[in-house]
């Protein structure tokens, strides 16, 4: 509907012209009061045309409240600020980045809520201007959740091994428990054998012996195939554009965040450019990290989740997730990132340890500190990319 | 052990198969491997009077399925259920469905040769049994109000956490009232606590 479609050829009568406007203005009306998508048409200067009614009820406002003012009041204060650089860079450049693409980003409604929401755009253009229309599907609505998640857990592939660390733990202790069962039964088995005395007893019972030696040897082979796991190697490392990584990370995160009742808050330094990671591997922690937040707020009167970025020195870049949850007890934070300790009530104690293990591996660390005012800061650090280096290949991963 | 006695042995893992053959033939029993519920349900022919040992996660059939599959075909032999991965509510539902005992692996030569003793023995002994029973009640009524409220808790399946938060008393609290059933009830284990608790409420 955007698409203002070819010049109409014939010009003999301007009447003829204004009934087909009125016309197309009705269409236009019905469409976007019946359109089941939250749809929203911006011109190039980032200012709000026309909204569809599902988008209204999505963002709280009403479309007068909305139509004449720039876009980005619907996007956190990190987006407002760099949104209308995005369309700069878009006009300039012409090479999309999002539109035609679609990705997860984070909107605001009226009432301050963050939400997780799939935003795809399209363009049009018209004899005198260009204009944007933005779909917009929220990411929490109840009936689709589900659904949802398990699309964006096949869409990016990170969430299904994110909830692997967790079935990890499970498989882990059946797979190992298999050879120390064995090694276990062969030595007893021998000792029997040793004190019972019977003429064969010592061949038998050495036989047993190399026999729990290999299961012994078995049981190593599966912590080194965990460990390959957790951290595959350096060769997946590539220069990745931080923001965005945190951007994919946190709208994955934040699915279900109004039930938590928590609000999100991004601030990206800008000289936190690029960073040299495994994407998913990161996006892994980043997902822990703010999910671990979002459990910590529970019970808190104030939810407030803040994730920023810092550039620290010419190699190295910080992510920080804070929340006003209770924080962490002075107690149990040296152990925090021990396995199996946890202060949940469901759960295994792993995450923050995998996730550890995955940090040093990417050359990073793991730690937390207490936030000022009350709760906890987990910070991340990560290689920072080089910015020539990071030029040579923005092109190929950004969208 | 008794001379006729033979332990069916049933895990998917060759290595858990082959060394527990041999600590249980160190101990004098006689033992037939298996390496699945299906190959041991195809040999139900001619089965050999003892019990069965088995694995719970096993690719086909799992070690409840088959539980499940004997009592069907009305297979009576007692059956001491292993597993790799301690797991409350598995253990609480192959307890009600009638194992003997619930092992965790790995485990202590002693206990399973205990368990296997046990199993062996309780063929066909019903008086034993009851007067078990009758232990089991009078020491339930022992309980306190909050012990009775954790014990089924754990009856549920549910862990030590859970309780607690269910509870709305501290895990620490919840270990300390759960410690205290094990020792009124005089239960070494959680298996044996199930087991008991369910056979005198039957």
């Amino acid at each position: 509907m955007a698409r203002a479609g070819p010049p109409t050829p014939q010009t003999d009568s301007a009447a003829d012209d204004t009934g087909r406007l009125v016309e197309r203005d009705a269409l236009l009306t019905s469409i976007l009061e019946t359109v089941p998508d939250a749809m929203i048409v911006i011109d190039a200067q980032g200012i709000i045309q026309t909204l569809s009614a599902t988008a209204e009820r999505l963002f709280g406002y009403r479309a007068a409240d909305l139509i004449g003012r720039n876009v980005s009041i619907l996007m956190p204060d990190a987006d407002r600020r760099r949104h209308d650089q995005y369309i700069d860079r878009y006009l300039r450049t012409a090479e999309p980045r999002i539109i035609g693409i679609g990705r997860v980003v984070v909107g605001l409604r009226k009432n301050g809520d963050t939400f997780p929401m799939h935003l795809s755009v399209g363009e049009a253009h018209t004899a005198e201007r260009r204009l944007f229309t933005g779909f917009v599907r929220d990411l929490t609505e109840r009936q689709e959740f589900q659904q949802r998640l398990t699309e964006l857990q096949s869409e990016l592939a990170h969430m299904a091994r994110a909830t692997a660390l967790g079935e990890m733990a499970s498989t882990l202790a059946h797979e190992l428990n298999q050879p120390l069962t064995a090694v276990a039964n062969y030595l007893k088995g021998s000792r029997r054998l040793l004190e019972s005395g019977t003429p064969d007893a010592v061949g038998r019972a050495s036989e047993a012996i190399d026999l729990a030696a290999d299961q012994a040897l078995r049981a190593g082979e599966i912590i080194r195939r965990l460990r390959e796991f957790v951290a595959r190697g350096e060769s997946e490392q590539r220069v990745e554009p931080l923001i965005r990584l945190v951007e994919e990370a946190a709208a994955l995160a934040l699915i279900g965040a109004q039930e938590y009742g928590v609000r999100a808050a991004f601030a990206f330094d800008p000289a936190a450019d690029f960073v040299l990671a495994d994407r998913i591997q990161i996006q892994q922690i980043l997902v822990n990290l703010i999910r671990n937040a979002m459990d910590a707020m529970h019970e808190s009167p104030r939810r407030d989740l803040t994730v920023s970025t810092h550039r620290l020195d010419r190699d190295t870049i910080r992510v920080d997730v804070a929340d006003t949850g209770p924080g962490i007890a002075p107690l149990i934070a040296d152990q925090l990132f021990q396995p199996f300790v946890t202060t949940k009530a469901h759960g295994l104690g792993v995450g923050l340890s995998i996730s550890r293990t995955i940090a040093q591996a990417q050359g990073g660390e793991l730690w937390v500190d207490a936030r000022e005012g009350g709760g906890a800061v987990f910070r991340l650090t990560l290689k920072s990319a080089r910015r020539a280096a990071a030029a040579e290949v923005e092109g190929a991963h950004e969208l | 052990m008794s001379s006729d006695a033979v332990v069916h042995l049933i895990d998917d893992d060759a290595a858990v198969r082959q060394s527990l053959a041999f600590l249980l033939a160190t101990a004098g029993h006689a033992v037939r491997v298996h390496e699945s519920a299906l190959a041991f349900l195809e040999n139900l022919e001619g089965l050999q009077p003892g019990c069965i040992v088995s694995d719970v996660r096993m690719p086909g059939m799992d070690g409840l399925a088959l539980q499940r599959r004997l009592r069907e075909l009305g297979v009576k032999l007692p059956m001491i259920i292993m597993t790799g991965h301690a797991d409350v509510a598995l253990a609480v539902e192959a307890m009600k469905a009638g194992a003997v005992d619930f092992i965790e692996k790995p485990f202590d030569d002693d206990l399973l040769l205990g368990a296997i003793a046990v199993a062996l023995e309780r063929r066909g002994d019903a008086a034993a049994q009851d007067s078990e029973t009758a232990r089991t009640r009078e020491r339930l009524e022992r309980l306190t109000e909050r012990e009775r409220e954790v014990l089924e808790g754990l009856l549920a399946g549910r862990p030590n956490k859970t309780i607690a938060y269910d509870l709305g008393i501290s895990p620490r609290t919840v270990e300390i009232h759960r410690a205290n059933v094990m020792t009124k009830m005089g239960a070494r284990n959680l298996a044996t606590l199930v087991r008991m608790t369910l056979a005198a409420r039957a």
